[in-house]
């Protein structure tokens, strides 16, 4: 992908006007989002038919080596992101987990598909409904199973969330934020609809 | 009480002749008159139909049942032919021809039937559907125009008619003219262009729901359902009725926790296949603005509270009133909850001071309900329809308990007379082809013990029932009346509530000097019985019979009275220092002014409510409870029949009354008392009829009407069915189904006043005045009826009157 | 090609390579080179009549249909002051969840309007559930300069069975007029 000031989370201070030329100037936030989301590391975690659209995305036709995320890791220890592909069977949840804790932060999940987004067409009561029991989700992605497009459709957007995230102090505030409205939102079981 | 052992007065019916007929090649024996759908039925063979209704008459008007008679030239309709002895019938399983007559009968239904099954209401429940499917035709030959109807039209305001859809079985014209006997819908023209149509008049039964339920095609819809839902995403409960003492078994669909719509069960010894408009469209009150949490009063207002601390609040308060505490239950209550309540009163509480009665009573009428009705059971449905003769006393079965009125309908038809004792004879009576015996209020006692030769000796017959309703409480004697007709005649006799739980109530113990099962508090077996049912001491029950809710208002006003003249300084310690009230309506109590004053002067007032009401405004602590879809328990019918139903939609924040009177005792640190709905029954049960000696009702002497001046006249009132009721909230389609409130004065009386027909009257007292449209009523002389809580006609309020006082009378502004 | 050693042979498969035409979908910078099949199952749509009325007669035969129970409709009663659709019923409450959603296309099926279909969009992902139930208003299909939006009467003189007959092409004067009267309160309250 090509690189450049364009994909910068550059704040325009009036400064690079009076830079030499080939200078550019980024935020710290700016420059680690930056440097986060264009070498993601996956942890492999295909668990049905989603598995298969996942593999094809990494071959060549459709090659993420173009995002820098050709390397599918099977040591979590060494990955950024994880890509839970397919059903979440309740047997299966602790084992999500685990990996899940095992991985450095920061680390981002994409639920791929219908099944670990929300059980799917599998209202019962082996499978989880939702991977984001278990763990955080990050990006949810549709589809039963989403073709490749839709999965890196899903991994851009996720790489535009990198970019924005903050950092150190500004970080701490974002959370309590984030917490904050947490506290007040709409508890599921006074939800209708769908939701419930 | 138990539901066993009704004397079965058919025990001399006459012998069925069984007669034996051959149906597709299998010998079957039936009574003799059985339709040969029906004993097609019993050996499993289903015939299809559209009109065929086993409650209705037959009348063979769809010709979807046709089948092959031996002997007989053409296909037969088998709902409309008996089975004969000895008849070869073949249906549509062994034989060609009634196989290609229903074929052709279902290509002429379907000729002018639209194609709107996606946005039908029936679609998916659909006998027509469903029947097109097995023995329809794939694709229509006709190709030709349907007929088409302006769609739909309003028959009520509540019933809508699509006459495109309709297949003309007469079901619902026939239900109206036989069942309900409000014939204001019929089959109008004739050929292709027969159709369904009203009159001058809109429908207005308070049965017309049925109509929609027996509807084989979505010909009738209602608009509260209409459209709201698919019957394929609807979860069915069947449930009981809560709306009056008749106990209909009901079913409930609901669909995302909220009740959709509501259908009457089938129960052949309660309610049949019908029920009244109030219980199936009278439910969206379950979903108005409830309580959600607790409340509790800090500086005056109330505030959102948890429960551990609204409940230490209440208990503190209880605590330090016990002995001194009343408590109002109201008639809305399951049986196990009353039971809770009576037991919590006696136990928690140490008093005895606890009524069901939220309306007009007398200590007469307490000591009737202790010592006859409590624990008792009289007689059932299936003796009113095979009674010879039935006296309705202070009773109008169509307003005030319309299952009874189905039943007596349905015998009248066959034979037995109805007399009622009231001002004048009303639909509901004239309906059941009954006889009046003019009685103007306060006199009923009287002409009970004056009751002619000839309704006497109607009543006199074996089988003959007195029912006699719950507003004989404002008759004085009434009870000691009856009593005496009961022992002059031998019939059997009834006493009829109103409230879906003030029998079950009675029978839990929710009356001053009632324990649970009949008991009365004053008997030594009684008292230990119960207090080792409860275990405790026996001397720790209370002593003597406590108040009434009369009492109750009484002494609060008394001891607010005694505490302004006891100045301040003084330390005044009221006789009573607390209530704890259930669902109890304000307007329903007679001088609901002083009940709310009450309310405000007692010192510490707990409430367990549903939603917010006068009385959760002036609450000191309001603990939720859950409404009828939310528990389990039992009603129990007028006939002291037991009606569990179980919990539709189980909600894990509401809890029963039960369950919060168990928590408020652990906060009182008491023994925790059985909570869920099994354990109270099986407690309640294990207690046994009581077979001691009760309380024998006072002889109070017979009353007599007042005799109004000129210018005045006796109060008559009883409630519509539909009318103000805080449980027919929300559903404004059911409301304006409602009859309209009048005035109905007889012509001499009326003439007598100045007052002409189609004019205003304005009926008063000193409280105030209800000005209504007359209608000249063939009635008593000097007798003014209005509705009792009806719009513009709220006689308890507006008036502060009792049916019996003397009101004035006097033309209304025009 | 005569016989090279193994080695060699590996070798030239990577070199022949480099003369082939590149395969690698450049999405998302060339998506519109690789356009989905026509058949594909995205994103679903909402129709309208062409004077802009809705198709949806809120039936539920799409809930029923659904094998993954991710749609929810809830019919209601057009009023003689609020039309939704041609008709008696419109659909109040249209969602669909696409979390569960399989887009197997049983639904539209099942449509005996054709009110539901599907549309090629496949850019679905998002970070909440919430977001991923779309609502009747998220799935409405665009207006096209002949509609305007509903509720509005239907074109004068006309029944429903002209709607689907395919008699009405366009939104008629009088139905402008209603739809420019209606002030913004009005239209924020039918949402």
């Amino acid at each position: 992908m090509s690189g450049g000031g364009a994909d910068w989370n550059g704040t325009e201070m009036g400064l690079e006007e009076k830079l030499p030329s080939g200078f550019m100037l980024s935020t710290v936030e700016g420059a680690a989002g930056y440097a986060r989301k264009n070498s993601m590391w996956t942890v492999t975690f295909g668990l049905a038919c989603c598995a298969i659209e996942m593999m094809a995305t990494g071959a060549g036709r459709y090659d993420l080596a173009r995002f820098g995320m050709e390397v599918f890791r099977p040591s979590p220890r060494q990955a950024d992101l994880m890509i839970v592909a397919g059903r979440v069977s309740q047997k299966m949840a602790p084992v999500v987990r685990q990996v899940y804790d095992q991985m450095p932060n920061p680390k981002w999940v994409i639920s791929m598909g219908a099944c670990s987004s929300s059980g799917g067409m599998f209202n019962n009561y082996a499978i989880v409904q939702g991977v984001d029991h278990v763990i955080p989700v990050d990006i949810y992605l549709p589809g039963c199973p989403p073709r490749p497009e839709q999965l890196m459709d899903a991994i851009l957007k996720l790489h535009a969330e990198v970019q924005e995230e903050k950092l150190g102090s500004n970080r701490v505030k974002q959370i309590a934020e984030e917490e904050k409205e947490a506290l007040v939102a709409v508890p599921t079981i006074d939800q209708r609809g769908l939701l419930r | 009480m138990s539901t066993t052992s009704h004397e079965a007065t058919g025990s001399d019916t006459p012998t069925v002749k069984m007669i034996t007929g051959t149906i597709d090649g299998t010998d079957v024996t039936v009574p003799e008159g059985t339709m040969i759908i029906r004993a097609a039925e019993l050996m499993g063979v289903e015939v299809p139909r559209f009109c065929d209704h086993p409650l209705l008459d037959p009348v063979a008007a769809c010709r979807a049942c046709l089948v092959e008679v031996e002997g007989m030239p053409k296909p037969q309709p088998s709902c409309a032919v008996p089975l004969g002895d000895g008849m070869t019938v073949q249906t549509q399983l062994t034989s060609e021809v009634a196989d290609t007559a229903q074929k052709g009968v279902m290509e002429f239904l379907l000729i002018n039937h639209p194609l709107d099954c996606p946005v039908c209401d029936k679609g998916g429940e659909c006998p027509l559907q469903n029947q097109a499917m097995s023995v329809g035709r794939p694709e229509s030959r006709f190709t030709g125009q349907k007929r088409e109807f302006p769609k739909p039209i309003n028959v009520s305001s509540e019933i809508l008619l699509d006459r495109e859809r309709c297949v003309s079985c007469a079901r619902c014209t026939r239900f109206a003219e036989q069942i309900a006997g409000d014939p204001f819908i019929a089959l109008l023209e004739r050929g292709a262009q027969q159709q369904v149509g009203t009159g001058e008049e809109p429908f207005d039964s308070y049965f017309s729901g049925n109509t929609i339920q027996i509807c084989p095609v979505g010909a009738l819809t209602s608009e509260e359902y209409r459209f709201r839902s698919r019957p394929f995403d609807l979860v069915s409960v069947p449930t009981t009725c809560e709306h009056c003492a008749s106990g209909c078994s009901m079913r409930t669909d609901y669909r995302h926790e909220n009740v959709m719509r509501r259908q009457s069960g089938d129960d052949p010894e309660v309610n049949e296949e019908w029920n009244c408009d109030k219980g199936r469209f009278a439910f969206p009150y379950l979903q108005l603005e409830r309580l959600a949490t607790p409340l509790v009063r800090e500086n005056g207002q109330l505030r959102r509270a948890s429960w551990p601390e609204a409940l230490r609040i209440a208990a503190d308060g209880l605590a330090a009133a016990r002995g001194r505490t009343s408590v109002l239950t109201g008639g809305r209550l399951t049986m196990e909850d009353a039971y809770a309540y009576a037991r919590f009163a006696r136990v928690g509480l140490g008093t005895d001071d606890i009524d069901l009665r939220a309306r007009a009573a007398s200590d007469e009428e307490t000591d009737f309900l202790s010592g006859e009705v409590a624990g008792s059971c009289g007689p059932v449905y299936r003796e009113l329809e095979s009674a010879p003769a039935v006296l309705l006393a202070a009773l109008e079965p169509e307003e005030e308990s319309p299952i009874i009125y189905l039943r007596l309908r349905k015998a009248a038809r066959a034979g037995t007379k109805v007399f009622s004792l009231g001002p004048f004879a009303s639909q509901g009576l004239e309906k059941m082809a009954g006889s009046l015996v003019e009685c103007v209020p306060g006199d009923l006692a009287t002409q009970l013990d004056q009751l002619d030769d000839e309704t006497a000796a109607a009543l006199s017959q074996p089988g003959a029932v007195i029912l006699l309703g719950e507003r004989a409480a404002t008759e004085p004697g009434a009870f000691a009346a009856m009593s005496r007709l009961v022992q002059r005649t031998g019939a059997e006799w009834a006493w009829v509530p109103r409230r879906a739980g003030e029998r079950g109530a009675i029978d839990a113990g929710c009356l001053p000097g009632l324990l649970p099962g009949g008991r009365p508090l004053t008997d030594e077996t009684a008292r230990q019985e119960i207090a080792s049912l409860w275990g405790i001491d026996p001397d720790e029950l209370p002593a003597t019979a406590g108040r009434s809710l009369a009492a109750t208002v009484a002494q609060i006003h008394a001891d607010a009275k005694a505490a302004s003249e006891a100045g301040e300084e003084e330390e005044f310690s009221p006789e009573l220092a607390a209530l704890l009230v259930a669902g109890v309506e304000p307007d329903d109590i007679p001088n609901a002014d002083q009940f709310l004053t009450a309310l405000d002067s007692v010192p510490f007032l707990v409430s367990l409510e549903t939603r917010p009401s006068e009385v959760t405004a002036r609450a000191d602590v309001v603990l939720p409870v859950a409404v009828v879809t939310e528990k389990s328990g039992a009603f129990v019918t007028w006939e002291g029949r037991r009606r569990p139903f179980g919990t539709v939609m189980p909600q894990p924040t509401s809890f029963t009354d039960a369950v919060v009177l168990a928590l408020l005792s652990d906060y009182m640190d008491l023994a925790t008392p059985p909570r869920e709905v099994d354990d109270l029954r099986t407690e309640l049960g294990n207690l046994g009829a009581w077979q001691g000696s009760r309380v024998s009702p006072a002889d109070v002497p017979a009353g007599s009407a007042q005799q109004p001046g000129s210018g005045e006249a006796v109060l008559a009132s009883w409630r519509y069915l539909l009318d103000l009721g805080t449980m027919q909230e929300g559903e404004p389609h059911l409301a304006g189904t409602r009859k309209p409130a009048v005035v109905r004065i007889s012509a001499a009386t009326a003439a007598a006043n100045g007052v002409e027909a189609g004019s205003r009257v304005r009926v008063s007292t000193d409280t105030g005045a209800i000005t209504l449209p007359v209608e000249l009523t063939e009635m008593a002389e000097n007798v003014v009826w209005l509705p009792l809580n009806s719009p513009d006609s709220q006689v308890l309020v507006s008036l502060g009157a009792l049916p019996g006082d003397t009101v004035r009378l006097e033309r209304g502004d025009v | 090609m005569a016989e090279l050693p193994p080695a060699l042979s590996g070798f030239w498969v990577t070199f022949s390579t480099m003369f082939k035409k590149v395969n690698t979908e450049q999405y998302p910078e060339e998506k519109d080179k690789y356009p989905p099949e026509p058949r594909f199952h995205g994103r679903h749509q909402l129709n309208r009549h062409p004077d802009g009325l809705e198709k949806c007669i809120g039936c539920e035969l799409c809930a029923w249909a659904c094998p993954a129970d991710a749609i929810l409709v809830q019919g209601a009663d057009n009023s003689t002051d609020q039309r939704f659709s041609p008709g008696e019923r419109y659909g109040r409450v249209y969602q669909i969840n696409y979390l569960r959603c399989i887009f197997c296309g049983l639904c539209i099926e099942a449509c005996p309007t054709r009110a539901l279909t599907m549309t090629h969009d496949y850019e679905l992902a998002d970070n909440s559930r919430e977001k991923l139930i779309y609502e009747k208003e998220d799935l409405l299909g665009p207006l096209t300069q002949n509609m305007v939006s509903a509720p509005h009467e239907m074109v004068p003189g006309t029944t429903e069975k002209d709607y689907y007959e395919g008699k009405i092409t366009e939104a008629t004067p009088e139905q402008r007029a209603e739809v420019a009267a209606r002030t913004d309160e009005e239209s924020e309250a039918v949402r």
